[in-house]
């Protein structure tokens, strides 16, 4: 496996579909062409009042991305430094660091937090290309520093935090409306709360803290997410959690704070998705992959080759979202017999016996059909609907 | 002087542990239901419910049904 370049190159037609992407791989008359369409029809939608498109379901959106903190590689660096204070820098051991900051990560707003050791096999999830076209190096150097060119990170950071941020179960089952969309935006505003936070945490005890420059940039979320444990690969060539299901964001850190690394985990979730393929079925653009297995083989410059996966047409995915969805879709999510709120005992049950007996996926999935779950729901009737803080359940607490 | 018979027809303990588990059945339907309900899944809660007076209709035939066999 190579390291690789999110930003798309087109002289190797490589990245993500994100950004200049979609214009690189779709060429970018067709891109504009795309984006005016959906935009038209985005504009129309909120004319005719249509359900979850309406001018408070927009307005909710553009509200849920005004309280991002924005994005630093650095960090805000707000925070006093040891030295500022006039005293040591904090110490422990890599288990009392991670409890540490499992509990400060949990308390800042995360769902899940896990830590993976940077090491040569590691560090290829880490981009070689930022987003924004900065080139991303290891160095000697022990400081931590970017150009208008690069972004070096020193070799004694060899920690990755990652870490999980709840999205609304309720507003996810109206996509691909922008009563959905709102609670992708708003999940990534915690994020970038949360990354400053916990860079700032970890200034203020002697220790670097490298985040995401922009969204999504850094290094490859749910593969760091799996390393750590806190779901596994899917349909959906997404992270699938035990505890939420899809109905995450997955946000990870670079750190020189020694942390006591967490394992994958195999909690039957890659095995349930071999037979159950609902995402698929549903998915209105047909870019998720009906095989039975996960595959080597990619489906283009968007996915980085060199290990297994269900990979996902991401150009056709995002044709969708800009043409037709005029959002960020996420009826795969919405979908998923994972995504549930978890009241119901017999969710629990489910989650044991598809871990213990995968031989139940085909009748669960069928259950999940009978019992009428993951039916889109109206956009309307969510803004009658009673929602805890944020639409998320914040009660769940995860040991570790 | 005149004698008495009685006699006592209890249910053996068999009985006993399937209503005990009949119970846990519906009080596991029982959470399921309201559950739901505040899950906003109304097909899933409409389900538990008719389940649950199915189950609790079942059950109160079955016991009536065995008490006066007892009691015979």
């Amino acid at each position: 496996m190579e390291r690789y370049n999110e930003r798309y190159l087109p002289e190797d037609e490589r990245g993500s579909v994100r950004g200049p992407g979609f214009a690189g791989y779709v060429g970018k008359e067709q891109a504009d062409a795309l984006v005016a369409e959906g935009n038209a029809k985005l504009k129309q939608r909120i004319l005719d009042n249509v359900d979850g498109y309406t001018l408070k379901d927009n307005a909710l959106k553009d509200a849920q991305s005004a309280h991002s903190l924005g994005y630093s590689f650095l960090g805000f660096q707000k925070a006093k430094t040891p030295e500022e204070r006039g005293v040591p820098k904090w110490t422990g051991t890599p288990e009392e660091a991670a409890r540490m900051l499992r509990t400060a990560a949990r308390h800042l707003g995360a769902a899940t937090i896990g830590f993976v050791e940077l090491d040569d096999n590691t560090r290829k999830l880490v981009y070689s290309v930022d987003p924004d076209g900065h080139q991303i190096e290891f160095t000697d150097d022990p400081v931590a520093s970017e150009t208008e060119t690069h972004r070096y990170i020193p070799n004694s950071c060899r920690w990755v935090i990652v870490y999980t941020v709840q999205m609304s179960e309720e507003a996810m089952k109206r996509s691909p409306t922008m009563t959905a969309s709102q609670t992708t935006t708003g999940a990534y505003s915690r994020g970038t709360q949360i990354n400053a936070g916990l860079q700032d945490f970890l200034r203020a005890l002697g220790y670097q803290c490298l985040g995401e420059s922009s969204l999504n940039a850094l290094a490859i979320a749910p593969a760091f997410g799996v390393l750590a444990g806190l779901g596994e690969m899917s349909r959906l060539n997404r992270m699938i959690t035990p505890e939420f299901g899809p109905m995450v964001r997955v946000f990870k850190l670079i750190t020189d704070l020694p942390l006591a690394t967490d394992k994958p985990i195999d909690a039957g979730i890659m095995e349930f998705c071999r037979h159950c393929k609902k995402c698929a079925e549903a998915c209105p653009s047909g870019a998720l992959s009906f095989e039975n297995e996960p595959f080597w083989d990619i489906k283009g410059g968007w996915n980085n080759a060199g290990h297994k996966a269900w990979f996902e047409d991401a150009v056709k995915c995002r044709t969708y979202w800009v043409q037709e969805a005029a959002t960020n879709c996420g009826i795969c999510f919405g979908v998923c017999p994972f995504s549930k709120k978890d009241k119901a005992w017999i969710h629990e049950w489910v989650k044991a016996g598809t871990s213990a007996a995968p031989f139940l996926a085909s009748f669960f999935r069928s259950m999940d059909d009978a019992f009428g779950y993951g039916v889109q729901k109206s956009g309307e009737d969510w803004w009658n609907t009673d929602q805890p803080e944020m639409g998320i359940d914040s009660t769940v607490v995860v040991k570790g | 002087m005149k004698t008495h018979t009685i006699q006592l027809l209890k249910r053996p303990w068999y009985e006993w542990v399937l209503w005990a588990i009949w119970l846990l059945v519906e009080l596991f339907v029982l959470q399921n239901a309201i559950a739901s309900g505040a899950e906003l899944e109304p097909r899933a809660a409409s389900i538990f419910w008719m389940t649950f007076v199915v189950l609790l209709l079942g059950g109160g035939i079955v016991w009536f049904l065995r008490r006066a066999r007892l009691t015979k």
